[in-house]
């Protein structure tokens, strides 16, 4: 193993799992401000409540903004938190400034989750959100309640709490009623990020939740012992790593919830939100979102996907709607023939199953297979798509095969896309099987849409989400995007609503080599061609300082022979021109 | 059951010679074929104590046809000539045995085999041992296979010459045969051993012996592999040795009957074709002609190896008969078998311990935990007839009965975030898997298929990727054997197993049920063999490679069984069936519980079983097994069954009969706690939580366990740094854990100066300190901490000592976190008794 793949797997070591044990990062010599996190960040619309808003670099914070909160808000104080004894070698830290903003909530305002940022001399943050639900909320009380005996009672059923796993190794207890066959759900939310992203919780809160009943034990008849328990799995397409459990209580009488972060980590940032209702209810996800996805197993193929396909690609509206067709598990010989474009529905519901449809090429095509696991995604469930030809021989498969760059071990993915140029006519058999021989669930249901390819843009990514411009000064934001399916047009990026003094120029920055992948398999199936274009924002030397900042809107079209297409990816970010530090 | 007849006394050691009421010869009734079939005999007599003794070398042998057998030493017969004759033994008058002989065939030679004939003389004169030829490359240019295991190899190197390689089939270096078919004589076959040309083996053979005589005409006659070539001759299935168990005294004598049974059901005494060892020759010895010596009480092992098998007889070196041996209650078929066993030992079991020592054995044993003093105070008190029985019942109803067995299970099932993907949640969700298995007591054979063949993103997958890596076949294969079936073969993955039939081709066919494992993502699968690995995008391949031979190795099973495999089928599920339905799976399940509550396996180590390391009560463990497989494998009424016996429940005092025993259960034999336990002991004991917390490097970033967490309840051990744990031994799960029991200079430091005890003692909220500040006198001190940590009342002379001690002390507080310290740092309290 070289020396570079030694260091490759130092980092995954140190940095990967373990990672999943730090504690938020804050910056150490913040330049801009950071939120961190907003304790408590749930209020019941109609009402007022006070949030401590935790980062760096907010001394001085004016404003609480926000374009689409149903709240108003208040800076109420700004103090530094105080330093905890700090060992003599440990690097300096930025120092942590807590922001006392009250939030009255109107009595009319929707539930759900509203990103704020604070506005500072030096410019504008980072968003966290704060939820508006529909119930009361309690906070939980000063005092600790980490034990069964010292648990928060919960007196009437739903309830809403707020709490927070203030130290490392804390545990919350909340006591509650439950008659005999009584369900009851509980749900907790993670004030800070909860992906579910690999490495599970680096920069997050994954909060776990228990069940306990007070039936005691032959060494300690005060013992509380565990009926339930939840922490989910990970990595789960969909799903993040916020607590969800339902339990049905066969006696009647006083059980206690306790909420606790994975694996014992715990700090100021550490909040969350606490839901028990009774019956069973659905588990809270956050919406996909209205962003393109072109490659994930839960975006719906809808029987317009190709007019939506052909808009990306600059083109018009014109294409056939998409029929559905159902997969059989007859032999490839005596399966059902479907048309294209076709979308195969099916479940695998037997282990070793494998479901089959057929359709028929005049000629060499370019297609394209997608696929859509509408209830059950990988990890759980991991479709495995063949294309076999009329010799039964596999033409094409969504499992990308390559080998790693350390090792030259073979590794395969599981690709919820591939695309395939058949340059023979004949019938095509389209196979579908779950990975593993014996795992199989009426949630293992799939849509598999086989249709002609159609060059387009993919998936457009702006990861920046605020500027903070010094008059004389440049900030540039990358654009990333996929050319799918061969895409060769041209793209265009516009910059909308610029405050006065502020230009958006096209620019280019440095992107080092990466070196290419040992073996890439047939790569080109499997991943789209990926660019990258710069917006640079520039700041006249006389541009005026903004107390407000500037909703820029960034446009991404298409540009086909000579004319702009439809919008594909739109981004607001809001820009301050800030004194220079 | 130990049947009575299996243990025999030599009469050689009885004090005053009681009279002998009948005698009986072995083998009763037997068939010799061939021209000079021989015969060892037996004889065996019960005496009117109740004893009995081999007395083969005491009775007159006679022949009822001198024509047609001849005695070749007092009690061995060579066939002369067709017929039926009886062969008796006189004791005394009116004492004596007959054995029907019948004679076939005696003028026709016996079939020529290589297997016997020349790998019985290579085994027997020990040439085929570990040691030496049977070694992994051999010895001296030559390889052979350990005990004439693999005829077929053994005749190629003998006859065709060539040094083994381990890493490829191909012959390294020169082939010269060991025999020379122009000149008999000067076969190396012949000149080594009888050291006519040097030898670093020494002199192994006479010219003049039989077995000389026979490599000589075997090579002279051209070097015949002999009637197995044509594939129908019977081969030799097994060797059954008589007695399986001989108990003799100090200096007293036993012979063993060695019986080769083959492949076709015909029987031929191997008592003289077979190599003897004492597994410890302090015990007792064995003569080349089977003859087992005593030479001091104990207990161990007589091997027998011979043309490819291997056997065991039990040897027990015993003390003098007791006249007056007491009657033991019997609780259950536990207790038949040991105390059986005890009494032809002449061994008297102790009493059954006191009610506080059962206690607190009974709950370290089934709950990891100490019993409260209250709980001690009670059980003591109460003159329920059925209370251990009642305690026994609640303890293994009790939760804390879930976290031990959970905490045990993660220990052999490695619950730890490098052996389980490299993932905290992972190695967590694994330790779920174990604790809802424990929970809810799910059949332990359910639980083993579903870990050798889990599939998919499910908990029990996690433990095929160390570091995120599919585990090589091999490797995972060896550790599923070992964890399901007791049974070690990693020697056998680079050469056939020097000391067991296991060979090479066997465990790479059994790590191949694991080649096509496959880990996509974080999802595990078992690859279809009919697809490429990579189809044509990427070259690769799924086939698993002999290491030696680079041959392609196809899944096969153990015995040889035919495996039901489907190209697309998990083939791991056809070997977890075979592997759960084998008779190792239930006894290797029975045998380690059983080691968890006595110290030792009937089979130590627990998952070592071999021929070369026989049970000390073969009849219990074959009992313990069929009764956990009838009761569809519950892990509870398997650790119910144990302490509800007698046998577990005796006291560790002795008497003058076992104190030497430590095999054969005769008393409770101390065990030190375990890491996690003792921590644990010592936390309910002062009444202060220990605090685990994870730590990275700079002490910045880490998380704790809940405060109240016990030692044994940590899912990711490895997580959380103690050095307390580390010194006791906790191991780290990179292989099945084999925990040091030893004690060492880092325990004694810690126990002086450690953060473990120091900490405690002086600790605000502790038990002493709430005791004194509740105003208890010193005695009801000293009864509390004692009930505590030891789970008894405090002796009266304990009291006047620890009184008087304290009494020279000043400072009754400093004086009292002594007396403290002395109890938890203490053998007492360390251990489990």
């Amino acid at each position: 193993m070289s020396a570079f793949c030694l260091m490759i797997v130092a980092v995954w070591v140190l940095g990967g799992p373990l990672a999943a044990f730090a504690a938020p990062k804050t910056a150490e010599t913040p330049s801009e401000p950071k939120l961190t996190s907003a304790y408590p960040f749930t209020g019941q619309r109609g009402t007022t409540f006070t949030a401590i808003i935790r980062g760096t670099g907010l001394r001085g914070a004016t404003t609480v903004f926000s374009k689409t909160a149903p709240f108003t808000t208040a800076i109420e104080g700004i103090e530094t938190e105080p330093v905890e004894d700090v060992k003599p070698s440990a690097k300096p830290k930025a120092p942590i400034e807590l922001v006392r903003v009250k939030i009255q909530i109107d009595a009319a305002a929707k539930a759900g989750r509203y990103p704020i940022r604070l506005i500072t001399p030096a410019g504008i943050s980072n968003a966290i959100p704060i939820a508006v639900i529909d119930h009361p909320v309690t906070d939980e009380p000063a005092p600790s309640h980490e034990t069964p005996d010292t648990a928060v009672v919960i007196s009437k059923l739903p309830a809403a709490l707020n709490g927070r796993i203030a130290q490392r190794g804390e545990t919350d207890y909340y006591a509650f009623h439950a008659d005999a066959g009584e369900t009851v759900t509980f749900e907790v939310f993670s004030g800070l990020p909860s992906t579910g992203a690999a490495g599970g919780n680096a920069n997050g809160f994954d909060p776990s939740l228990s069940i306990y009943e007070r039936s005691g034990s032959w060494f300690d008849p005060k013992r509380v012992n565990r009926i339930a328990f939840n922490d989910e799995p990970l990595w789960v397409l969909g799903k993040g790593t916020d607590a969800y459990l339902v339990q049905r209580f066969e006696k009647a009488g006083e059980y206690l919830v306790r909420v606790e972060a994975f694996s014992g980590q715990g700090g100021l940032d550490y909040g969350y939100h606490l839901k028990v209702a009774t019956g069973e209810a659905p588990q809270e996800r956050s919406s996909p979102g209205k962003n393109w996805a072109e490659r994930k197993y839960e975006r719906a193929l809808s029987t317009d996907r190709l007019n939506d396909l052909a808009e990306r690609g600059g083109k018009a509206r014109d294409q056939a709607k998409i029929e559905t067709y159902r997969t059989s598990v007859a032999p490839a010989s005596s399966a059902p023939m479907f048309r294209l474009p076709g979308t195969l529905e099916g479940a695998i519901t037997q282990p070793g199953e494998a479901q089959r449809s057929k359709f028929h090429l005049d000629g060499p095509q370019d297609i394209a297979i997608e696929i859509e696991t509408p209830t059950s995604a990988p990890p759980l469930f991991n479709p495995i798509v063949r294309l076999l030809n009329a010799a039964g021989e596999e033409v094409a498969t969504n499992v990308f095969a390559g080998r790693g760059l350390c090792t030259g071990e073979l590794n395969k993915s599981l690709q919820a896309k591939v695309i395939v140029p058949l340059r023979d006519a004949g019938d095509y058999t389209v196979e579908v099987r779950e990975t593993t021989a014996d795992l199989a669930s009426p949630e293992f249901r799939y849509r598999v849409l086989v249709r002609p390819q159609i060059a387009h843009l993919g998936d457009v990514k702006i990861e920046e989400d605020k500027v903070n411009v010094s008059p004389g000064d440049a900030k540039s934001v990358r654009v990333v995007f996929d050319r799918e399916e061969d895409y060769r047009g041209a793209v265009a990026v516009t910059a909308e609503s610029l405050p006065p003094g502020v230009q958006a120029l096209a620019g280019a920055d440095f992107e080092p080599d990466k070196d290419p992948p040992l073996h890439p398999g047939k790569r080109e199936r499997y991943v789209p061609r990926n660019e990258r274009l710069v917006v640079v924002f520039t700041a006249s030397p006389d541009a005026a300082l903004t107390a407000q900042p500037q909703l820029v809107r960034l446009v991404v079209r298409p540009i086909v022979d000579g004319k702009p297409g439809a919008i594909v990816s739109m981004k607001e970010i809001p820009l301050m021109v800030v004194a220079k530090p | 059951m130990v049947c009575l007849s299996m243990f025999v006394i030599p009469a050689v050691c009885c004090l005053a010679a009681p009279q002998a009421v009948s005698l009986k010869t072995i083998p009763a009734k037997v068939t010799l074929q061939y021209a000079g079939a021989q015969q060892q005999f037996v004889a065996i007599a019960n005496y009117a104590d109740g004893t009995t003794h081999d007395v083969t070398d005491t009775v007159e042998w006679r022949l009822s046809n001198p024509a047609l057998a001849e005695l070749i030493g007092s009690a061995r017969i060579a066939a002369a000539a067709d017929g039926d004759l009886t062969v008796t033994a006189v004791l005394a008058k009116g004492v004596e045995a007959h054995s029907a002989v019948q004679v076939k065939g005696s003028a026709q030679a016996r079939p020529f085999s290589f297997t016997q004939e020349i790998g019985g003389i290579l085994t027997k004169r020990g040439c085929n041992q570990a040691a030496c030829h049977g070694g992994v490359k051999g010895r001296g240019g030559l390889k052979l296979s350990a005990n004439a295991l693999y005829p077929k190899d053994d005749y190629e190197w003998i006859t065709k010459g060539g040094t083994y390689q381990v890493l490829t089939a191909e012959v390294k270096g020169e082939r010269i045969p060991r025999i020379d078919l122009k000149n008999p004589e000067q076969s190396l076959l012949l000149t080594k051993p009888t050291m006519i040309k040097p030898h670093g083996g020494g002199k192994r053979l006479e010219k003049d012996s039989e077995d000389y005589k026979a490599i000589l005409t075997w090579v002279k006659s051209g070097a015949p592999f002999g009637a197995e070539d044509s594939g129908k001759a019977p081969k030799l299935a097994r060797l059954d040795v008589f007695p399986p168990l001989a108990a003799m005294a100090v200096d007293g004598q036993h012979h063993l009957l060695v019986t080769a049974v083959f492949t076709d059901g015909h029987t031929e005494d191997y008592t003289h074709q077979v190599l003897y060892s004492s597994n410890n020759a302090d015990v007792a010895t064995v003569t080349a002609e089977g003859v087992i010596s005593g030479k001091r009480l104990g207990e161990t092992a007589i091997l027998v190896r011979g043309a490819g098998q291997v056997a065991s007889a039990g040897a027990g070196v015993i003390g003098p008969p007791i006249s007056n041996y007491p009657e033991v209650a019997r609780g259950n078929f536990i207790d038949e078998a040991v105390f059986t066993k005890l009494k032809n030992f002449h061994i008297i079991p102790s009493e059954l311990a006191d009610d506080a020592a059962f206690l607190r054995r009974v709950c370290l044993d089934l709950t990891g935990t100490v019993p409260p003093p209250e709980r001690v105070r009670q059980f003591i008190a109460s003159k329920d007839a059925r209370k251990r029985e009642k305690v026994i019942d609640a303890l293994i109803g009790s939760p804390e009965f879930v976290d031990y067995w959970t905490f045990r299970f993660s220990d052999i099932f490695r619950v730890a975030i490098f052996a389980n993907g490299l993932t905290p949640k992972w190695s967590q969700k694994y330790w779920e898997w174990i604790r809802n298995n424990v929970e809810t007591n799910r059949p332990y054979d359910e639980v083993a298929r579903e870990r050798i063949s889990a599939e998919g993103y499910g908990p029990a997958s996690r433990h095929f990727l160390p570091y995120n890596q599919v585990g090589a076949p091999n490797d995972v294969m060896a550790e599923e054997v070992r964890v399901f079936l007791g049974r070690r073969l990693d020697c056998a993955q680079c050469h056939n197993h020097p000391y067991e039939n296991w060979s090479q081709d066997q465990f790479w066919g059994m790590a191949a049920f694991f080649s096509r494992v496959f880990k996509m993502g974080p999802v595990v699968f078992d690859h279809p063999s009919n697809m490429d690995l990579s189809s044509k995008d990427v070259n690769g391949s799924i086939q698993l490679l002999h290491p030696r031979t680079k041959a392609v190795v196809l899944p096969a099973l153990l015995d040889g069984s035919p495996a039901n495999l489907t190209p697309e089928s998990n083939p791991r599920k056809e070997l977890a069936r075979w592997m759960t339905a084998s008779p190792y799976f239930a006894e290797a399940a029975a045998n380690r519980i059983w080691g968890q509550f006595f110290g030792r396996g009937i089979v130590d180590p627990v998952d070592d079983f071999r021929s070369t390391n026989p049970p000390t009560h073969p009849e219990l463990l074959a009992a313990l097994a069929a009764d956990f497989r009838e009761h569809d494998y519950d892990l509870r009424h398997l650790m119910k069954t144990i302490v509800m016996s007698r046998t577990y429940q005796l006291a560790r005092s002795t008497n003058a009969t076992n104190s030497d025993d430590v095999v054969n259960y005769s008393h409770a034999l101390p065990r030190p706690l375990d890491a996690e336990v003792l921590l644990d002991a010592m936390v309910d004991s002062t009444g202060i939580q220990e605090i685990f917390s994870t730590a990275v490097a700079d002490g910045s970033s880490v998380g704790q366990a809940p405060v109240g967490t016990r030692a044994i309840n940590l899912k990711d051990p490895d997580m959380f740094f103690s050095r307390f744990l580390e010194l006791y031994g906790r191991p780290n799960r990179g292989a099945i854990p084999e925990r040091s029991i030893h004690p060492n200079l880092g325990q004694a430091l810690h126990m002086l100066a450690g953060s473990t005890y120091a900490d405690r003692l002086s600790a605000k909220d502790s038990r002493l300190a709430r005791l004194l500040q509740s105003g208890a006198s010193d005695a009801k001190i000293f009864e509390e901490f004692y009930l505590a940590a030891y789970g008894r009342f405090p002796a009266p002379d304990e009291i006047q000592d620890l009184e008087k001690t304290l009494a020279k002390r000043n400072d009754r507080e400093a004086g009292l976190r002594e007396f403290v310290w002395a109890l938890t740092s203490s053998r007492e309290f360390a251990e489990n008794h």
